[in-house]
C-alpha cells in the first residue's frame, strides 16, 4: 500500500509547551485515517505543520512521496482542507465563496464551474447559494466551510474536526459527504474527539494524547488493547455494599462501581456474562428496571491507556 | 466595578499602541508649539527678502535697497547663487519674497521709462507685506519723477515722504504674547483630546460591543444605564489622564502663563473641554466597532473641528459664515474661551461670566452625547436581540 | 488566478461598506471644511470691520507740527490702494484742510456705513473714554489726532492693530506726497504763465487722480501662486493618498494565515503569495482611485478648486502617491506581528505623523523638516506627495516634480518588495 503521508520524529512547540513530540505516522492511500485525542492533543497543531503553515523544530513531512514546504505548490494542488473553524469571507456569498477558493486550485472557468456545482449538492448547499455566511445556521455554516475545502476535487482531504456543535441531522449529512469522498478516491485524515464518529467512519485509527501516539490501529485492534470484553450495566432499586462484592467475586469480573443504584461491572474475558448476572440477581431478590450489554468503546481504550476521559 | 476593571484590562491589552498614540499626540502639539509662527501680526517679525540689485551705480537702485533693508530682513545673491538656488530658497521658505533690480534701473527711471523690477513670492503675508511696501516706494519715485524732479531732489522726496510714519503705542499690562502662546497649545488640545479619546475608547469599547458580549451583557441583570455608566467611567479615567499629561506638558511649553490666574483659567476650560472629547469618544466607540473606518472617523471628527473652529489657523481668520456654522461643535465654544482668557486683563468676576457661559455650553454637549449614546444603546440592544 | 483574486477582493472590499465610505468621505467631507473654512482667507477686503476710537481733542496750535508744505488740497486721498479706488470725485468746496484734516477725512471715509471699502467702525470719544473702551476690548485701538503728529495706541500687535496703524501711516504719506507735488506743479504752472493765478484745487485734484492711478511696475515671475487654500488641499491629496494604506492592508490581511482563518485556507492553495498580493494591490488600487476620483470630482466641480495648469501632474502624483500609501499598507500587514486593531493603530498613527511632518497642521512644519531632518521627509511618503505638488509652484522646471514621482515609486517598490519578501515561504510560530 501507498503512503500519502509520511511523518517522521515532527516536534512543535509553543515556549514550554511540547504540543507535538516526536510524532511519527504515516497515512495510506485511499484510506480515512482518523486522529483522535481530547481537546489539545496536538491534533490540529499537527495539521497545519502538515501544510506547512507552522514552523517546526524537527521533523520530516513527506506528502505524495515529496518534501512538503510553503511553496510545495504542486504538493497544494492536490490538498485540501476543512479547517476546524469556519474559514470563509462574511463579505461573499455562499456560491462566491466556493467559487473563490475553488478558482485558487482551479483555473478553467468551465471546469470550476462544474466543480462548484458537485460540492454544493454534495453538501447540500443548493438552497442557500445566494445567501451571506451570516445568515447560516451554524450546522450550514459548517457544511460551506466544507464545500470551500474541497470543491476542487482533492486526493488528500484533512478535515479538522468537521462536526464541532452540529446537530445529528446536519452530522449524518457531513459523514455521508465524507464517504461519498472516499468512494471518490480521495485519502482523508480525519481529526475529531467524538470516538463514535470515528469508529463508524475510519480505517485506521491513531489516538494522540499530549502530542504523542499511544495507539493506531484500526478499530478492532484498538480495542484488543484493553482486557476488557464486555461491559453490562444493571439499574437497580436497591442494593447493598455485601451483594456488591458478591458481584466483583463472580468469575471474569474486573471491575464493579455503583452510582446512584446504576451498577456497572466490566467483565475481562469469558462468555454468558448477562446470564450468570441475571441468575445472581434472581437469586438475590434484586429488583431491577432495566440491564443492557456493551462491547468496549475508544473511550474506554483511552481511558485505559491514559487513564482519563476522551471528552473532558 | 466589574465593567469597569474589565474596561482596563482590555485597554492595557492595547497599551503600546496607545501610548504610541498619545505619544504621537503630544508631539504635535509640542512640535508644533515650537515651530509655528504664531505671530497673526505681520509687522512683528521682518520678512526674509532677497535683493539681487543688477544696477550697483545707481542711486535711486540704492535708495530702493535701503529701503527695502529698512523693511526685511536682506539676504544678497552671495547667499544664493543661480536661479534654481532662488527657487530653493523661496520652496523651503528661507526666504519670503525676491526682488531683482534690473541693469540701468535708475538711469532708466530718471529717463521716464518704468522698468519693471522682478520679483517672486511665496504668497503669504509677510511677503504681501513686502509687496505693499515695494509698491509704495515705486509709486512715490514714479510720482515724483514725472512731476520733473531730478536725481537728488527725487531721492530727498522719497526718502521724506517714506520716512512719515505714525507713532504707535502699545498699552497692555499683561503678557499677551504668552497668553496667546497658551492659548494656541490648549487650542491644540482640540486636536490631540479629541483624536486621543475617539481612538482609544473606540479601541476598548469595540470589544465590549462585538455582538456577542453585548449578547451576553444584555442577558445579565446589570442595568443597561449602570453598565453605560460605569463604562463611561472608566473611559474618563483615560481621558483624564490625557488631559492631566497634556496640562504637564503645558507646564513645560508655556510655564509663564500657566502660574498665573489666566493659566488656571486654561486649565479648568481644558478640563471642562476633556469631559465633552470623552462623551464625544463615548459615542463614537458605541457607534461603530469597525476599526477600518476608525481612522477615517477621527479624521473628520478631531481634524474637521480643528479646523472648523480655529485650533489651528487663528480664529481671525476664519470668515464669520464658518464660525456661525462652528456654533454647533462643542469645540467652537471651548476654542472661544482659549481666546478670550487669552485677551483678559484682569481676571474678575464679570470677565469670567462669559466664559463660564461657553463652559457650560460644552458640558451641554457632553451631556446631550452621553444621552445620546445611551438611547442608541438601548435602541440597539433590542434591534440585535 | 491573478484575475479571480483581484475580482473575488474587490468584492470583499466593497462589501465593507464602512471601511470604503469613510475613505471615499473623509477627504470629500475635510475638504469641504476647508473650503468653508479657507473661502475667504485671503481676501483682506472682506475682513471684519475693525472697532476703533477717534479723539479729535485739537490741542493749542492747529495744524503745526506738520510737514510745511501742506498745500491746500481739499481733496483727501486714498491710503490704501483698494480704498482710493472711488473717491475721485466730489471734493467739498473751499476748505483748506491740514494734514490733521486729510487724515480724519480719510479715517471718516473709511468708516463710512456706504462705502465698499470700509475698514473701521469708528467713535469720536475722548481721550480717556478711549482708554476705557481699549482697556475693555471694545476698540482694537485709538488714533490721537491732537497732538502734534498724530498717534495710534493700541493694545496688542494682532491684524487689526496693523491694518489700523498702517492706514494711518499711509495717509500721512499721502498727504506728505501731495503737498509736495503740488508745489512743484504750482512752481512749474508758475514759470509758465506767471500771470494766470493757480488754481491749487484742480492741481491737487489732478494729483491725486495721478497718485491712484500710478501703477508700480512690478513684475511677479512666481508663476501661479500657491495659496494657504491650496497648501490644504494638497495636503488632503496627500492624506487621501496615505489613508488607503487601511485599505491595502485590510486587503492583506485576508490572505495571511495568522490574520485569518480565509488566509489559512487561502496559504494552504498551490497559489504563489506574490500572486495574491499583486491582486490585493490591484484590487486596492481600483478601490482607491474611485475615491480618488470622487475627491477630485467633488474639488473641482463642487468646491470649484482650480489645480490650474498643472491638473495632469496633481493627478499623476496623487495615483503614484496612492499606490505608495497601498504599498506602506501592504507592508504594514505583511511585517507587524499583531492584531488587526494594533495594525490599524499603527496605520493610522504612522499616517498622522507624516501629515503632520509634511505640514498638515501648519506648513512651517515642513520647512522646519526640511531644513533641520531632511532625510525624515525623503522617506515620509506624505512629504514626497506635497514636495512633489509645491515644487509645481516654485521651479519653473519639473526636475524636483519628476524627482518625487520617482521617489514615491522607489519607496513603493521597496515596500513591495519588503512584502513579497516577509510573505515568500512564510511559516508561522502559532497561528
Amino acid at each position: 500500500m501507498k503512503n500519502v503521508i509520511e511523518v517522521r520524529n515532527l516536534t512543535k512547540a509553543y515556549k514550554e509547551l511540547r504540543a507535538v513530540d516526536d510524532l511519527s505516522f504515516e497515512v495510506h492511500e485511499g484510506e480515512i485515517l482518523g486522529l483522535l485525542g481530547p481537546n489539545g492533543s496536538g491534533k490540529s497543531t499537527t495539521i497545519n505543520c502538515l501544510l506547512s503553515l507552522l514552523q517546526f523544530e524537527s521533523g520530516h513531512i513527506r506528502i505524495f512521496g515529496k518534501e512538503m514546504t510553503p511553496d510545495a505548490y504542486d504538493l497544494k494542488a492536490q490538498i485540501g482542507v476543512v479547517f476546524q473553524d469556519v474559514a470563509v469571507f462574511e463579505e461573499l456569498t455562499v456560491y462566491d465563496n466556493i467559487d473563490y477558493f475553488c478558482g485558487l486550485y482551479i483555473g478553467d472557468k468551465n471546469t470550476r464551474k462544474a466543480y462548484v456545482r458537485d460540492a454544493i449538492a454534495l453538501t447540500g448547499l443548493e438552497e442557500f447559494v445566494k445567501f451571506y455566511p451570516k445568515q447560516l445556521s451554524g450546522g450550514l455554516l459548517r457544511r460551506l466551510n466544507i464545500a470551500c475545502g474541497i470543491a476542487h476535487k482533492p486526493k488528500l482531504i484533512f478535515l479538522d474536526e468537521p462536526t464541532v456543535a452540529v446537530d445529528p441531522q446536519s452530522r449524518n449529512n457531513i459523514l455521508d459527504g465524507i464517504r461519498i469522498l472516499r468512494e471518490q478516491g480521495a485519502t482523508i485524515v480525519y481529526t475529531t474527539h467524538y470516538m463514535e464518529e470515528v469508529e463508524i467512519l475510519c480505517d485506521r485509527i491513531i489516538i494522540l494524547d499530549k502530542g504523542r501516539v499511544i495507539a493506531s490501529g484500526t478499530n478492532e485492534e484498538l480495542k484488543e488493547l484493553t482486557d476488557i470484553e464486555e461491559k453490562v450495566t444493571v439499574e437497580v432499586d436497591r442494593i447493598s455494599q455485601e451483594q456488591l462484592a458478591q458481584i466483583k467475586a463472580l468469575e471474569h469480573v474486573k471491575e464493579v462501581t455503583n452510582s446512584k443504584n446504576v451498577v456497572s461491572i466490566v467483565y475481562r474475558e469469558g462468555e454468558d456474562h448477562f446470564g450468570k448476572l441475571l441468575a445472581f440477581l434472581g437469586k438475590e431478590k434484586i429488583r431491577y428496571h432495566k440491564i443492557y450489554s456493551e462491547r468496549p468503546t475508544l473511550n474506554d481504550v483511552f481511558l485505559e491507556l491514559t487513564g482519563k476521559e476522551l471528552r473532558d | 466595578m466589574l465593567v469597569f476593571r474589565t474596561y482596563f484590562k482590555i485597554l492595557t491589552k492595547y497599551k503600546g499602541i496607545v501610548i504610541l498614540y498619545t505619544v504621537i499626540l503630544l508631539c504635535f502639539a509640542v512640535f508644533n508649539m515650537q515651530t509655528s509662527d504664531n505671530s497673526t501680526n505681520f509687522t512683528a517679525s521682518r520678512p526674509d527678502v532677497y535683493v539681487e540689485n543688477k544696477d550697483e551705480e545707481g542711486a535711486l537702485a540704492g535708495l530702493l535697497c535701503d529701503y527695502i533693508k529698512e523693511h526685511a530682513e536682506v539676504k544678497g545673491p552671495e547667499d544664493l547663487k543661480d536661479t534654481e538656488g532662488v527657487s530653493d530658497a523661496l520652496f523651503y521658505r528661507q526666504v519670503n519674497y525676491t526682488v531683482e533690480i534690473p541693469e540701468n534701473f535708475s538711469e532708466d527711471f530718471l529717463a521716464g521709462e518704468r522698468p519693471d523690477i522682478v520679483v517672486r513670492s511665496i504668497g503669504d503675508y509677510q511677503a504681501a507685506y513686502m509687496e505693499m511696501q515695494l509698491e509704495r516706494f515705486l509709486q512715490t519715485a514714479s510720482l515724483y519723477q514725472k512731476a520733473g524732479m531730478e536725481e537728488k531732489q527725487l531721492i530727498k522726496q522719497i526718502k521724506e515722504t517714506l520716512k512719515e510714519t505714525v507713532e504707535v503705542e502699545l498699552k497692555s499690562s499683561v503678557d499677551k504674547e504668552g497668553l496667546s502662546k497658551g492659548a494656541f497649545f490648549y487650542n491644540f488640545a482640540n486636536y490631540s483630546l479629541l483624536a486621543g479619546c475617539v481612538y482609544a475608547i473606540a479601541v476598548a469599547l469595540s470589544s465590549f460591543r462585538r455582538d456577542c458580549i453585548r449578547r451576553r451583557a444584555n442577558v445579565s441583570p446589570i442595568n443597561n444605564l449602570r453598565y453605560n455608566l460605569q463604562l463611561l467611567l472608566a473611559n474618563g479615567v483615560f481621558a483624564f489622564a490625557l488631559w492631566a499629561f497634556y496640562v504637564l506638558i503645558s507646564f513645560v511649553m508655556v510655564k509663564d502663563v500657566m502660574f498665573t490666574k489666566q493659566g488656571l483659567l486654561f486649565i479648568a476650560n481644558s478640563f471642562v473641554f476633556a469631559l465633552c472629547a470623552l462623551s464625544v469618544g463615548f459615542l463614537i466607540g458605541n457607534l461603530t466597532t469597525n476599526k477600518e473606518a476608525l481612522g477615517g472617523i477621527i479624521n473628520v471628527v478631531a481634524l474637521g473641528s480643528s479646523f472648523l473652529c480655529g485650533a489651528f489657523v487663528p480664529v481671525q481668520w476664519l470668515p464669520d459664515a464658518v464660525l456661525k456654522i462652528a456654533h454647533i461643535l462643542p469645540s467652537y465654544w471651548y476654542i472661544q474661551n482659549n481666546e478670550r482668557i487669552a485677551k483678559l486683563e484682569t481676571v474678575e468676576p464679570a470677565a469670567i461670566k462669559p466664559l463660564l457661559v461657553n463652559g457650560a455650553v460644552v458640558l451641554g454637549f457632553a451631556a446631550l452625547f452621553v444621552a445620546v449614546t445611551n438611547v442608541l444603546a438601548k435602541r440597539g440592544r433590542q434591534r440585535r436581540v | 488566478m491573478f484575475f479571480h483574486h483581484f475580482k473575488y477582493t474587490l468584492k470583499y472590499l466593497f462589501r465593507n461598506r464602512l471601511l470604503i465610505f469613510w475613505t471615499y468621505a473623509f477627504p470629500i467631507i475635510l475638504g469641504a471644511l476647508f473650503y468653508l473654512a479657507f473661502s475667504d482667507i485671503e481676501k483682506n477686503e472682506k475682513m471684519d470691520l475693525i472697532d476703533i476710537a477717534i479723539v479729535e481733542e485739537v490741542s493749542d496750535e492747529q495744524g503745526s507740527g506738520l510737514p510745511e508744505g501742506a498745500v491746500s488740497t481739499e481733496q483727501e486721498n486714498g491710503s490704501l490702494e483698494e480704498v482710493s479706488a472711488d473717491q475721485g470725485s466730489g471734493p467739498p468746496e473751499g476748505a483748506i484742510p491740514t494734514n490733521r484734516e486729510l487724515l480724519l477725512e480719510t479715517m471718516e471715509k473709511l468708516s463710512d456705513e456706504d462705502s465698499e471699502d470700509r475698514l473701521f467702525r469708528t467713535v469720536y470719544v475722548s481721550e480717556k473714554e478711549a482708554e476705557k473702551l481699549l482697556e475693555k476690548g471694545k476698540i482694537s485701538g485709538y488714533l490721537l489726532a491732537g497732538g502734534e503728529t498724530p498717534k495710534v495706541v493700541v493694545k496688542e500687535s494682532g491684524i487689526n492693530e496693523t491694518i489700523f496703524r498702517q492706514a494711518v501711516g499711509e495717509t500721512m504719506q499721502n498727504a506728505k506726497l501731495v503737498a509736495a507735488l503740488t508745489e512743484a506743479e504750482i512752481e512749474r504752472q508758475k514759470k509758465e504763465a506767471a500771470e494766470v493765478p493757480v488754481d491749487v484745487e484742480t492741481v491737487s485734484e489732478k494729483i491725486l487722480r495721478e497718485i491712484q492711478e500710478e501703477q508700480a511696475s512690478i513684475r511677479d515671475t512666481t508663476g501661479s501662486n500657491l495659496s494657504y487654500t491650496m497648501i490644504e488641499y494638497y495636503t488632503l491629496i496627500a492624506m487621501a493618498c496615505l489613508y488607503c494604506a487601511t485599505i491595502g492592508m485590510y486587503a492583506v490581511n485576508c490572505i495571511l494565515a495568522n490574520m485569518s482563518k480565509k488566509g489559512m485556507r487561502i496559504s494552504v492553495s498551490p497559489v504563489k503569495k506574490g500572486r495574491l498580493v499583486l491582486g490585493s494591490l490591484c484590487a486596492s488600487y481600483v478601490v482607491q482611485l474611485l475615491g480618488l476620483a470622487l475627491l477630485f470630482i467633488f474639488t473641482i466641480f463642487v468646491l470649484k478648486v482650480d489645480y490650474g495648469p498643472h491638473m495632469p501632474r496633481v493627478i499623476l502624483l496623487a495615483l503614484a502617491g496612492s499606490f505608495a500609501g497601498l504599498s506602506m499598507g501592504i507592508a504594514a500587514g505583511a511585517l507587524i506581528q499583531a492584531n488587526e486593531t494594533a495594525k490599524t493603530g499603527m496605520i493610522i498613527a504612522v499616517t498622522m505623523l507624516g501629515c503632520f511632518l509634511s505640514g498638515m497642521m501648519g506648513i512651517t512644519m515642513k520647512y522646519v523638516i526640511d531644513k533641520n531632518m531632511p532625510v525624515l521627509n525623503k522617506v515620509n511618503p506624505a512629504a514626497m506627495i506635497t514636495d512633489g505638488l509645491y515644487a509645481l509652484y516654485y521651479y519653473n522646471t519639473f526636475h524636483r516634480y519628476w524627482f518625487n514621482v520617482g521617489s514615491l515609486l522607489v519607496f513603493s517598490a521597496v515596500m513591495i518588495g519588503i512584502s513579497f519578501f516577509a510573505l515568500r515561504r512564510q511559516r508561522y510560530q502559532s497561528l
